[in-house]
């Protein structure tokens, strides 16, 4: 079955348009034939792993030198997960366009640099995120360029994420998608897509934003579903489509096969998910390595990652341009301080400790550098994550070059109190402990910027601050 | 296009019936500005109290943003967006 993109169930809002079909889908399906499909899948792969890989021995009746493949588990995801991702439209030009009414219609880019977010208006030109500000000049002069409110913008995505989890016990969040569980919620709100087509619709009358939804079995078909019908679209998936959904598609739309992967496989004359298909876990896996293995379930729509809300992040970074080029050591120790001061503060509020720290530079002339080091034990406290950052930063900026940007990322998460405690430096610790969080205690009543230490203090009088801190350029903020 | 820090607190005729803020008018410098439109609300709740922002567009067609910081029930006019 082709991807069921579905006008809006009765009663929804006209916002909610018809889900346009994605135009290069098959037909659907009959039931039961995916079985068959499959087992033709199976055969092929066996003839393609035969000859390159080494495949299971042959085992019960087979005779000596049969190939015996194993029986592969069906091609369907599980068809009792009901997984809702939600991702905002154009979510800073959006906001952008929301805040001054005069701005709508028009094309807008948020971005300092390069374009950060743009209207589906500057996307008529062809302006697409990551492009350089001068050249989204060029195609297209009339753009109303900003550089961003990234405050607002979080107090807007929460809100919307808030919205999510009254439909969804597990909401897993990022800067502007989330994905919501919606497994065994059918007797509280009905089928998913009209749930869905209900959050979409208080989600408009909170914020005024659009969002495009996807509802499927699993992450990957919810989020590729979706993708087909935006801006402000409805789509499901179900499991028995799955196959059919991704075998015309390119290779580089399969969650985690990136720039560099495709270019790998389109080297091998491999362009679509379902001619992915013909080639072996282990060849993948050797292609790849471990992620391999996942691309080789994920190509056949089985994608058994969780939604939770992550108690552990991955990474947190705190980056921000200059206001201007500099080569200033007091001005870059100073920003660095700082931003490992909010990334610190942000660390004890997630109720985390950070093994490693790793300092990325950017240069005037865009060349890039960054390098991590490991903490002798996990931390939470300012003076080791600066001193950590400080001793990285000198290694690092070595060229006589002014720095555009300067960045900090905190990784290697353990909870905090999970760690083994120095044995004579316990009540030491106890106390520096109390301190920071009294320092966080002050800086939630009263701004970031109300403390600040060190040689953060040469920011004071220079940058400036609002209830949250200093005003910085291009402030990044990455979970 | 671009916003103008303005960072002043000013007096602001409000409505909250119902629970909701709703920002009548406002003066700054002697004058009183009618909103003739909320273009947006949104709140942060990040300060131990939340503070409540409002982009408002007035009677002359500029557009502000007013802030009420839910601790002290101080309204601020943080910025004005301009035409450039």
């Amino acid at each position: 079955m082709r991807s069921r993109p579905l006008a809006a169930p009765d009663g929804a809002h006209p916002a909610l348009r018809p889900s346009r079909a994605n135009p290069t889908a098959p037909a659907p399906a009959v039931k039961g034939a995916a079985s068959g499909r499959e087992s033709e899948e199976s055969r092929s792969g066996a003839e393609a792993g035969a000859g390159t890989a080494g495949m299971p021995e042959a085992s019960g009746s087979a005779r000596p030198g049969d190939v015996c493949v194993a029986p592969e588990p069906p091609l369907l995801a599980s068809p009792e997960r009901v997984v809702l991702h939600v991702d905002i439209d154009a979510f800073f030009a959006a906001i952008e366009q929301r805040l001054d009414p005069r701005l709508a219609g028009r094309p807008v880019i948020v971005g300092a640099g390069v374009i950060a977010s743009c209207s589906y208006e500057a996307r008529r030109f062809g302006l697409r995120a990551g492009m350089r500000l001068s050249e989204a000049r060029q195609r297209c002069p009339e753009v109303v360029i900003l550089a961003g409110h990234a405050q607002t913008y979080r107090c807007f995505a929460e809100n919307i994420f808030g919205l999510c989890r009254t439909f969804s016990p597990a909401v897993e969040t990022y800067l502007d998608e989330a994905y919501c569980d919606l497994t065994g919620t059918a007797r509280l709100h009905g089928d998913a897509l009209g749930a869905a087509a209900r959050l979409k619709r208080e989600i408009l009358g909170a914020t005024g934003l659009t969002v495009t939804c996807g509802v499927g079995p699993n992450r990957m078909l919810a989020k590729l579903i979706g993708k087909t019908v935006k801006p402000d679209g409805l789509a499901e998936i179900a499991a028995s489509e799955a196959e059919e959904f991704l075998t015309s598609r390119a290779v580089d739309q399969l969650a985690g096969v990136g720039h560099a992967h495709a270019r790998t496989l389109r080297s091998m004359n491999v362009h679509t998910i379902g001619e992915m298909r013909a080639l072996p876990a282990d060849v993948l896996a050797a292609l790849f390595g471990a992620p391999g293995r996942l691309l080789y379930e994920r190509c056949r729509g089985r994608d058994t990652a969780p939604v939770h809300e992550r108690e552990i992040p991955v990474s947190i970074s705190r980056e921000t341009s200059f206001h201007r080029d500099t080569a200033e050591r007091a001005e870059i120790d100073g920003m660095l301080e700082y931003l490992a001061s909010r990334a610190c503060r942000t660390m004890r509020e997630l109720g985390v400790v950070a093994r490693t720290v790793a300092v990325r530079l950017r240069y005037s002339d865009n060349e890039g550098a960054e390098r991590e080091r490991t903490l002798p034990a996990a931390d939470d406290a300012d003076p080791a994550v600066i001193e950590a950052a400080r001793a990285l930063l000198g290694a690092l900026f070595t060229r006589r070059v002014a720095l555009h940007a300067v960045g900090l990322v905190l990784s290697n998460f353990v909870p905090a109190g999970a760690t083994q405690g120095a044995l004579f430096e316990e009540r030491e610790a106890g106390r520096r402990a109390a301190l920071y969080r009294a320092f966080d205690r002050v800086r939630g009543a009263y701004g970031h910027g109300v403390l600040v230490s060190g040689r953060a203090l040469h920011l004071k009088g220079r940058l400036e601050e609002d209830a949250h801190g200093f005003r910085l350029r291009t402030p990044s903020l990455t979970k | 296009m671009r916003s103008e820090l303005l960072d002043e607190a000013v007096t602001v005729r409000a409505d909250f019936q119902g629970g909701v803020v709703t920002p009548l008018a406002f003066r700054r410098r002697g004058r009183e500005h009618r909103v003739v439109r909320v273009n947006a609300r949104w709140i942060d709740r990040v300060p131990r109290h939340p503070h409540f922002f409002f982009s408002v567009t007035d009677e002359s067609g500029d557009t502000y943003q007013l802030q009420l910081q839910g601790g002290d029930l101080l309204w601020w006019l943080d910025a004005v967006m301009l035409e450039t």
